[in-house]
């Protein structure tokens, strides 16, 4: 056995010893497993390489946090509970597109954000009530928080699984976004009226009309919207206009400012402080996560996994990348994003790299559905007042596997799309 | 001016988790704030 792989494998044993034995955070059993690794492989405490691993997602890190403030703003001020109501009020009459249009309401904090839990935390336990309201049951709603929060993680504009492949190979996150709406909007469309289409179809608007809370539209009007309106004419600035370019932290920041002024009174710096406290976990992961992956490269674990990947059959690759991705996800999809995703990024090199990426990343968000961690599943089942999640993981067991064919398929035909969706 | 705004933006991210640290009542967690403090603190100073 090399020293690569004793390596790799006291690497796993201590990442799972310190998650499930001893109950720590991901992002310090990460910590200790790289340590243990550094020092297995006899390179000590590699302190200088610890730090220039954190270094990875500090951007990331900046995004997050920003993207959780607008987030909170926005919830705060009454904008989502403004959008939830005219959603539901012009679209009634039109069950399958109002579905739809729900489905991005969840989707959206994670499409910001790029994590699956902001999403089902913050609008997903908006409209969790809404759609129970709408007679569709507990299950199928915590299915629909879980597939969305997944499929907002990687939805445009931000993708930290696809900014991880690519960094990974030095491709720069540009270019991403029409590959990654194609990846998942159709997805979430289907799922969304797969669970829920056929009690929606059937609902009594009038009851669902009097339990919304239609305060912040009447209050403030079209003001209510301003924040959102203004992140997204700048995001789509940012992209059009070089010359003009702020960053998503600016964007973020700007639009919450003005959030601040256009809906309910509130705490500032609590909401803040409450927005970054959320994210901490997250942020601590990717830490975590870039110190892990350091020590993986350090002691050559890195190339043992990617010698493997690019040796495995064309036909090899595709079961293992289908399996492997989402397993290992339960360590954390972005682990499996950073360790096996750039490995198979690099076996299929032949192919356009940007669609790879964007598929690739699409499979890797499945993690947050695989128990222990499962996280997508755990929220969705508290925050719809479920005791125990395995129902919810049973019953997205079918849309999990339509994700990794949908991805399969990406990547078996990218160089086909490639003239049709790639623009740089 | 852009790089400013941004060392900036990481002070207001280091103040915010930095508070957190202080009232996070959970060791582990306290531990999970200043390893993301670290990075941040390193780069507003611009360090690295």
């Amino acid at each position: 056995m090399s020293i690569e792989l004793i390596t790799f494998l006291v690497m796993v044993a201590v990442f799972l010893l310190g998650c499930f034995l001893c109950k720590l955070p991901v992002s310090l059993s990460m910590v200790l497993s790289a340590v243990a690794g550094a020092l297995v492989a006899g390179r000590g405490i590699p302190l200088r390489h610890l730090v220039e691993g954190m270094f990875s997602y500090v951007d990331t890190i900046m995004v997050i946090a920003t993207a959780m403030i607008f987030m909170k703003v926005i919830q705060e001020s009454g904008a989502l509970d403004a959008v939830s109501c005219v959603i539901i009020e012009k679209f009634h009459k039109l069950p399958a597109l109002m579905l739809c249009l729900i489905m991005i309401i969840v989707m959206f904090p994670g499409m910001i954000t790029g994590s699956s839990t902001a999403s089902v935390l913050s609008a997903g336990s908006i409209m969790a009530p809404v759609l129970m309201l709408m007679g569709v049951p507990m299950l199928e709603t915590a299915c629909i928080l879980a597939m969305g929060g997944i499929l907002g993680m990687i939805a445009p504009p931000t993708n930290l699984p696809a900014m991880v492949i690519g960094a990974g190979i030095d491709i720069p996150y540009s270019g991403f976004e029409l590959p990654l709406a194609l990846l998942t909007f159709p997805l979430a469309f289907v799922f969304v009226l797969m669970f829920g289409y056929k009690y929606v179809k059937k609902m009594d608007y009038a009851a669902v009309q009097a339990k919304l809370n239609n305060e912040p539209r009447k209050k403030f009007g079209f003001r209510v919207y301003i924040p959102l309106i203004l992140a997204i004419v700048l995001m789509v600035l940012n992209k059009l206009v070089p010359a003009f370019s702020l960053g998503m932290p600016l964007i973020f920041l700007i639009a919450a400012a003005v959030g601040c002024f256009t809906g309910y009174k509130f705490n500032v710096l609590k909401m803040a402080k409450e927005s970054v406290n959320s994210v901490l976990p997250v942020m601590g992961i990717l830490m975590g996560v870039g110190m892990f992956i350091q020590i993986m490269t350090l002691t050559g674990v890195r190339g043992l996994i990617v010698t493997a990947c690019l040796s495995l059959p064309e036909l090899g690759r595709y079961v293992a990348m289908s399996v492997s991705m989402p397993l290992f996800g339960a360590v954390s999809s972005f682990g499996s994003a950073s360790v096996l995703g750039v490995p198979f990024l690099l076996s299929f090199l032949a192919k356009k790299e940007i669609i790879v990426a964007a598929a690739l990343s699409l499979i890797a968000s499945l993690g947050d559905m695989m128990p222990p961690t499962a996280l997508a599943g755990i929220f969705a089942a508290q925050v719809v007042g479920m005791e125990k999640y395995t129902p919810v993981l049973k019953k997205c067991l079918l849309p999990c596997l339509m994700v990794i064919i949908w991805g399969v398929l990406f990547i078996v035909f990218a160089n086909e799309l490639a003239p049709y969706i790639l623009f740089t | 001016m852009i790089t400013l705004i941004y060392r900036l933006i990481l002070a207001l991210i280091i103040g915010l988790v930095g508070w957190n640290l202080f009232t996070e009542k959970k060791l582990t967690m306290q531990l999970n704030c200043a390893m993301v403090m670290i990075p941040l603190v390193l780069r507003v100073l611009m360090v690295k």
